[in-house]
């Protein structure tokens, strides 16, 4: 649609005195979709944001957004934004808050319309101050989008609310993704990421680790994990064919295992009063751990030990 | 299609009604002033003439209030919020941004002046030639600005509570020791000279002189000084603009 890239990063770098924020960040984002940039704190995933938003400048490489630099005002027209930690002036009513940014932007949807994108509606005449916490992160959102912005950054939205509030939230941004809007949302919940991104982004210090579809990132971590009750012992069933690692929790034994069938014919052979048998693919959780963790990346024999 | 005006327009009016459903704050930068003349130019002195001489410097009292609370005490708070880094990530002007709290600072200290002027006229009996009520007004409205930039800078590199403690302390001290509440003519020689350097003290001689007021004053002195130190705090004030926005 566009020739230019919505965010592009070469190389790129930024440093808070002698802590290096971000270390050779590369990005090509050119379609819509959500795309999750998961870290643990301190992997660089809000200097990474700030920096897009021109709020911070950058160090050496390059950063374009919407093929702009970033801070521009024709960037700043086409990009929405909710940033961490932000609140909106109490007095002010929801609508009177949309109404003045929708008025930062040349092309904006009206105020009533953003209130029914955004499921605004029961609380539009409430004042800032009188609203959930749910409430208030949906009326920053609403703020990201009421200028019809092409990119729309999330740094951890959905942090600090509850189920139901973190779910609602997900699925009006899908639907934003649905409407060929790129959403760049940073977070540091496995599910959110899994759920909701149609690429995600692994940082960890300062680096992008990995940059796969969730399908591909869990293809990554290969094997399965069989977990059961068993009268076998640890050393026992590492001797099994296939096995990677093992974990004990209490009654349950966690078996990593490259080749599952032959790991589960022989356990059964070796101990057939096996009870609660189940075999599932490793969770984000666990490939999560294995890459942002340099020290576990290289030995994969005990990283599913490491992961609980 | 939204245009810069309908923008400003809207930022205006935002910071009007902020400032309005907060009466807690904006009622005593309001009624303050008017209260001190009432007391100290009309009720407690015993000389007739105090209620003329001190309107023009309770003038000045009066809007250094909205400037330099409304600046100082309220971009700290938004700033802390995170309100002002979400405004300069959207595509807002942060002219549009100053210029609608500065609009709003010249309403609120045109009520403050104008409930100051009120009193001396109606319940005091101060009588001016018309003309000169303008020219004192015009001189108050235009005070507002360097205490605006005295506020901005405040606001700029303080965190809300910081704010809240030196906006009062310069508050208080420009009002006290620049003579806005009693003559610095009666004071120690030390205090007197130190008045020198606050702009409330040359604001305050400047309004004297258009009211007419008894005494020899040095208005081009006091129009220089004031014109110099403005364009200082302009400078100050963009220094920390700059400073707080790589923060």
């Amino acid at each position: 649609m566009n020739h230019y890239a919505r965010l592009f990063a070469k190389q790129l770098t930024k440093s808070y005195g002698d802590v290096q924020a971000l270390r050779g960040i590369d990005i090509n984002i050119d379609r819509p979709g959500v795309f999750a940039v998961l870290g643990q704190n301190g992997a660089g995933k809000t200097s990474l944001i700030k920096c897009a938003l021109g709020l911070e400048p950058i160090g050496d490489g390059q950063l374009t957004t919407m093929g702009h630099a970033p801070g521009s005002m024709t960037a700043k027209q086409q990009t929405g934004v909710i940033l961490q930690d932000t609140d909106l002036p109490d007095t002010l009513t929801v609508k009177e808050h949309i109404a003045l940014f929708a008025s930062y932007y040349p092309q904006s949807f009206s105020v009533n319309e953003t209130i029914a994108m955004c499921e605004l509606s029961s609380f539009a005449h409430k004042k800032y101050k009188q609203l959930s916490g749910g409430q208030k992160r949906r009326v920053q959102f609403a703020l990201a989008v009421v200028g019809d912005p092409e990119l729309i950054f999330l740094d951890e939205p959905t942090t600090g609310l509850d189920i139901e509030a973190r779910r609602n939230l997900w699925a009006v941004i899908r639907e934003f993704a649905n409407k060929g809007k790129t959403i760049v949302l940073t977070t540091h919940y496995l599910e959110e990421a899994d759920n909701l991104a149609d690429q995600i982004m692994i940082m960890n210090q300062g680096q992008i680790v990995a940059n796969a579809t969730p399908a591909n990132i869990h293809k990554q971590s290969s094997g399965s994990i069989v977990r059961c009750q068993t009268s076998l012992n640890e050393e026992q069933i590492q001797q099994l064919a296939g096995v990677e690692a093992v974990s004990i929790s209490g009654r349950f034994s966690e078996i990593r295992t490259s080749k599952v069938n032959q790991t589960v014919a022989e356990l059964l052979a070796l101990a057939p009063d096996l009870l609660d048998l189940t075999v599932s693919k490793p969770k984000l959780e666990d490939i999560f751990t294995q890459l942002s963790n340099p020290d576990l990346k290289q030995s994969s024999s005990s990283d599913s030990a490491g992961a609980h | 299609m939204n245009t810069a005006f309908t923008s400003f327009n809207l930022e205006t009016g935002a910071e009007l009604l902020k400032s309005l459903r907060a009466p807690e704050f904006i009622l005593p930068t309001m009624l303050m002033p008017v209260a001190f003349y009432a007391l100290f130019a009309i009720v407690l002195p015993n000389n007739a003439n105090a209620a003329a001489y001190l309107l023009a410097t309770y003038g000045v009292f009066a809007v250094m209030g909205p400037s330099i609370f409304g600046f100082g005490i309220n971009v700290a708070n938004e700033r802390d919020k995170g309100w002002l880094s979400l405004k300069r990530a959207a595509p807002s002007r942060g002219i549009n941004y100053i210029g609608a709290k500065v609009v709003n600072t010249l309403i609120f200290s045109s009520v403050a002046v104008g409930i100051v002027y009120a009193m001396a006229g109606f319940v005091a009996g101060v009588a001016l030639p018309i003309s000169t009520w303008a020219l004192l007004l015009l001189t108050h409205v235009l005070a507002v600005f360097p205490f605006i930039l005295i506020g901005l800078s405040i606001g700029f590199l303080c965190n809300s509570n910081g704010a809240v403690a030196i906006s009062n302390i310069v508050f208080l001290a420009f009002a006290a020791l620049g003579g806005l509440w009693i003559p610095v003519s009666v004071f120690p020689a030390g205090l007197q000279s130190f008045a020198h350097f606050l702009p409330s003290f040359h604001l305050s001689e400047i309004a004297l002189y258009v009211s007419g007021a008894p005494g020899e004053r040095d208005v081009v002195y006091h129009v220089i000084v004031t014109g110099i130190s403005t364009l200082a705090l302009l400078g100050i004030t963009i220094l920390a603009w700059s400073k707080q926005r790589t923060k």
